[in-house]
């Protein structure tokens, strides 16, 4: 069977997300903010494995670096990470319900997190964690619009 | 990241990225631009004439406090050459907007629409109408990053207004507060009081507002008090900013 291709759904989706991701949150708003380049990548890795794998996690993460205004590697190894776990469950979490895939999001977003506090004691930066419980709240509660709106698109094309 | 984290040598590609992603730093801007366009638009007359008058008031008594300033200001002076003091020069500013904030709660930086084409240069102070706000760090063609002196990497030489004891200010991610670091339990510190730059170091100009202090406590056995700060720039608010140019060498350094 000839390849679907997703490319265009995909760069728009991720245009979307790090438009999200860039919208000015003032106050404590800024901690509950969820990763969405994170989610999104994710969200094509779960549900196109075939297409999308770590490589590509990894450059979302170069977008992150930009975006973020990070050394650029600093998310490359972060996405690149949860990409591979992404990639490995991929195979099983499409028969799960959308609640287990939810559950895995929230632990990825909190491993993203600890990787990210860990590279930032490597560099001596201060680093808090107390976003934390917040940031996996809102990363959980937002991961079933983005896997609806993924598993719609990608049954769409098809 | 560790070539990016100590050398220079991959700042070309960030120009370009940069450069590259700033339509979307744009494009967020839009719902605050509707929002301010609907405020302005959704004014009555009535209230524009009322607030015409009210800013004609407050511009009056404006003038009367700064008439009162360039007297003190000479005066101040004057002193100053009776002591032999160097001649404080009058810092020149350049209004700014905000065009873009970063997206991670760890890391304070904004991007405002001056760059290298304004004069703009590494390590410039930036304020806002309350108090001192950062410093430039990065400079493109035209637009530049800021980072504030809440981002947990920043520190800044101030003084308590009221008495000049000194002290390091360091951000901790936080939009509201800051700490600051080593004071010792004796000193002359009281929550309430003003705590300005002191400029030394020569990054930031001496006596803008940099926060009151909120709390300061002392954990059982620990050697120095824990003083936190409030600061005075509304950091995660201001949309217009004002770039201050001091005279001196940051800015010759900067420009290179």
């Amino acid at each position: 069977m000839k390849p679907v291709n997703l490319n265009g759904p995909m760069v728009v989706s991720l245009l979307l997300a790090a438009i999200f991701q860039l919208l000015p949150a003032s106050g404590d708003w800024i901690l509950w903010k969820p990763n969405v380049l994170l989610m999104v990548s994710i969200g094509w890795i779960l549900y196109v494995p075939n297409q999308y794998g770590v490589g590509f996690a990894a450059t979302v993460g170069l977008l992150a670096d930009t975006l973020f205004r990070m050394a650029l590697g600093h998310y490359v190894l972060i996405f690149g990470l949860c990409g591979a776990a992404a990639y490995i469950l991929s195979r099983w979490l499409t028969y799960f319900s959308l609640f287990h895939r939810m559950v895995l999001v929230l632990a990825l977003v909190v491993f993203a997190e600890l990787v990210q506090a860990l590279l930032f004691s490597i560099w001596d930066t201060p680093v808090t964690l107390s976003h934390l419980p917040a940031l996996a709240i809102t990363s959980g509660l937002l991961w079933p619009l983005i896997d609806i709106l993924i598993a719609r698109i990608n049954r769409y094309q098809r | 990241m560790i070539i990016d984290s100590y050398t220079e040598w991959l700042s070309p590609i960030h120009k370009i990225v940069d450069n590259a992603v700033r339509p979307l730093y744009w494009l967020t801007n839009i719902p605050s631009r509707i929002q301010e366009w609907g405020e302005i638009s959704g004014i009555s007359r009535a209230d524009l004439e009322q607030d015409n008058l009210r800013l004609k008031q407050e511009s009056l008594i404006h003038h009367g406090q700064l008439q009162r300033m360039s007297e003190l200001a000479a005066e101040n002076l004057r002193l100053r050459q009776l002591l032999n003091a160097t001649e404080l020069l009058m810092d020149s500013v350049l209004v700014t907007e905000v065009i873009g904030v970063s997206p991670s709660p760890q890391s304070h930086t904004v991007t405002i629409n001056r760059g290298r084409d304004d004069g703009v240069y590494v390590g410039q102070p930036l304020l806002d109408a309350e108090g001192l706000m950062g410093q430039i760090i990065k400079v493109y063609g035209g637009h530049s990053v800021a980072l504030l002196i809440t981002d947990n990497t920043h520190a800044l030489p101030v003084q308590v207004l009221r008495n000049g004891v000194r002290s390091i200010v360091e951000g901790t991610s936080d939009y509201n507060r800051m700490t600051l670091k080593f004071v010792s339990p004796t000193a002359d510190m009281v929550a309430g009081d003003q705590l300005v730059s002191s400029g030394l170091g020569g990054r930031f100009p001496a006596g803008y507002p940099v926060g009151t202090i909120a709390s300061i406590s002392q954990k059982s056995g620990a050697i120095f008090v824990d003083v936190e700060v409030d600061p005075s720039a509304e950091l995660d608010k201001s949309r217009y900013l004002l770039l201050v140019f001091t005279s001196g060498g940051d800015r010759d350094r900067g420009m290179q």
